[in-house]
């Protein structure tokens, strides 16, 4: 039932919203324990342990970041014995030009490592979050940036009484609105104290 | 999971603030028309930035020769400005990076404009050796490995001015990454409350659909503290690396290793100094008082008196080595430092970085901000005194001399080393007229006191 695509376009979702995110934390951990899973939340700032509360699997990016950092250290190497030991070695204030100069490669060497570790791992963060200029973003509620959090649940997964379940969940807990979103179009269910509404 | 009010800690962000409030208040200076002082500033700065340009192409044009430097002393203030901004630029990623690392909580009000400060200051730093090779036209061969008609003759990666060309430009394409990816969230915000067309477009261009999902959320938490753990052994070794172009050198003064440790520490020192110039005038104007608070303050001036410690630890040890040493050149070299014709450079020096620092042992000094900020004039200018004064001063009388010259910088110097500042801050006062210079979604984060 876990859903990887996260787009809300063609969806059709309730959500919550909140001013609080141990309110959020709450009311995951009261839905999770009852096997509903979130679609997602949304907050303005990041809230640990939300991820492992919700289930989403740890990134593979740390690996990646990993292997973008040997590609460095690979290039680094090729590129200083390619130019100084093999293409035109130059022997300059009697220093080595061969496998001797191997200390002197280090700075170079790491500075690779380090240029290629973070920009392998930025350019694969905007790729897996598909992310990139000019990319129409899926805000559910404008307010999902500035001071509210949002948990949102797909309606079509849920039996009748998982809604209820999800309703009162977050009903227990502190949310100020729930809304539906059905594609474009989102309509007030429940409304309590939100001075937004 | 409870809300605690901590008697031991402090609140990092005070009065009462909500989320929507730190919206609002840091949004304010981009969405309202800039005030007077903004535009004076940036006039005053602009006018700077023309010399700079106006001084460069009289350099180029002309010829190196319109500089001082003579045959003894062959780097003046063209490298004395290059490590003085360099320098500064430390202070953005220590603070990000090495902060973060270490749980410091307090960095998040500032790291964002501190960042800024670095990307600005590297790029006024990089002036320097670009222009100081003469013949920029030639001048890429000899610094990048490019191909080329030569024979195919690469640049030398036994020379650590080499080295230092691969760490400049690391540090700054990986701080500008860094700062780029930390204000993603901010920009959406921004971008959710623009008004206009222009607005709606650029924001969004540059937030490129940041939506603040939990998955994304938790993929860029995990990328931070990646970029944080790779970019603190990358600040560490710009510095080494820069202070390797003095150290791996014959020069007497140059040629000790002590540099490394000891030019990082002079790096962290006056960053620092110039983040608190900055920060004091910004919280002041954009009335920040309530997220750059008297407990930032405090905070960095400790740093700073301890960073300016270390630095003049190193400054006794040097002296103490060259004449434990035994070496006479050595020797020759430090007394001319502290006694010869340069002697005022030195005490400028000293009393700037090691002795002025010593006030912040008391409260009072750490938390008055006229106080502060007086003092933080003081670390900038004893910090590009203390790299005048190791390379004026080592080179002006080496080992024969027939060779003892004298040098003082002629105008155009000046001009460039003045027109630096005016690229530098005309880059501030854009970068704090178009974007957030407080990472908004970091205190989001930590206004309410958990434990």
């Amino acid at each position: 039932m876990f859903c990887f695509s996260t787009s809300i376009e063609k969806r059709n979702l309730i959500y919550g919203v909140y001013d609080d995110e141990h309110k959020l934390l709450d009311t995951v951990r009261e839905v999770r324990s009852k096997g509903i899973e979130v679609f997602d939340c949304y907050s303005p700032f990041p809230v640990h342990h939300l991820d492992e509360e919700m289930g989403v699997r740890r990134t593979y990016l740390s690996i990646a970041a990993f292997l973008c950092g040997m590609t460095g250290f690979c290039l680094g190497l090729l590129l200083e014995f390619y130019t100084m030991v093999f293409d035109w070695p130059m022997i300059i204030g009697g220093k080595p030009s061969d496998y001797h100069m191997l200390p002197s490669m280090v700075p170079v060497v790491f500075e690779c490592t380090i240029l290629c570790t973070a920009y392998g791992i930025g350019i694969l963060f905007f790729a897996r979050n598909k992310m990139g200029h000019g990319v129409v973003p899926d805000i559910l509620d404008i307010r999902q940036t500035d001071d509210r959090l949002i948990i949102a649940f797909d309606a079509d997964s849920l039996s009748s009484e998982a809604k209820i379940d999800v309703n009162n969940a977050m009903k227990n807990n502190g949310v100020l609105e729930i809304n539906s979103y059905k594609g474009q179009y989102a309509e007030a269910l429940l409304t309590e104290g939100g001075a937004h509404a | 999971m409870s809300v605690i009010d901590s008697a031991i800690r402090h609140p990092l962000v005070t009065g009462g603030k909500t989320y929507a409030d730190i919206t609002v208040d840091i949004c304010r200076p981009l969405e309202n028309k800039p005030s007077k002082s903004w535009w004076i500033g940036f006039s005053i700065s602009f006018v700077l930035l023309l010399v700079l340009f106006a001084t460069l192409f009289y350099t180029v044009w002309t010829g190196i020769g319109v500089w001082n430097i003579n045959k003894s002393v062959m780097w003046g203030w063209d490298i004395t400005n290059f490590v003085f901004w360099i320098g500064i630029g430390h202070a953005g990623t220590l603070i990000s990076a090495i902060l973060l690392l270490f749980r410091q909580k307090w960095r998040m009000s500032i790291n964002r404009s501190a960042e800024a400060m670095t990307i600005f200051a590297v790029m006024c730093a990089a002036v320097f050796p670009f222009f100081h090779m003469g013949r920029i036209w030639v001048g890429c061969y000899w610094v990048f490995p490019l191909p080329n008609a030569f024979g195919s003759l690469w640049v030398n990666f036994n020379s650590p001015l080499l080295w230092d060309v691969f760490a400049i430009s690391t540090y700054f394409s990986v701080s500008l990454l860094f700062w780029y990816l930390g204000l993603i969230p901010d920009i959406a915000t921004v971008r959710d409350r623009a008004k206009t067309k222009a607005r709606k477009f650029w924001y969004n261009f540059f937030s490129m659909g940041w939506t603040g999902s939990v998955r994304t959320w938790a993929r860029y938490e995990v990328v931070s503290l990646i970029l944080a753990g790779i970019s603190t052994p990358l600040v560490l070794s710009v510095h080494t690396i820069v202070s390797m172009d003095f150290a791996t050198s014959v020069i007497p003064g140059w040629h000790t290793t002590i540099f490394p440790p000891y030019f990082v520490a002079g790096a962290i020192f006056s960053g620092f100094g110039m983040v608190l110039t900055l920060l004091l005038v910004a919280r002041k104007v954009l009335n920040y008082e309530n997220y750059i608070t008297i407990g930032h303050l405090d905070a960095m001036a400790k740093i700073i008196m301890l960073t300016g410690t270390m630095v003049g630890l190193a400054y006794i040890t040097e002296f103490f080595i060259a004449w434990y040493s035994g070496v006479q050149y050595e020797q020759y070299a430090f007394i001319n430092r502290a006694t010869g014709p340069y002697w005022w450079a030195y005490w400028t020096m000293m009393s700037c970085n090691l002795i002025a620092p010593q006030l912040f042992w008391i409260k009072w000094a750490r938390r008055t901000p006229w106080f502060l900020f007086m003092m933080s004039i003081v670390v900038n200018v004893g910090m590009w005194f203390e790299r005048f004064v190791i390379i004026v001063t080592s080179l002006h009388r080496d080992y024969l001399t027939s060779s003892w010259a004298m040098y003082s910088a002629s105008w155009v110097e000046i001009g460039i080393f003045v027109g630096t500042f005016g690229l530098f801050f005309t880059c501030f006062f854009i970068f704090c007229k178009f974007l957030p210079i407080i990472n908004m979604a970091e205190v989001k984060g930590i206004i309410k006191n958990r434990e």
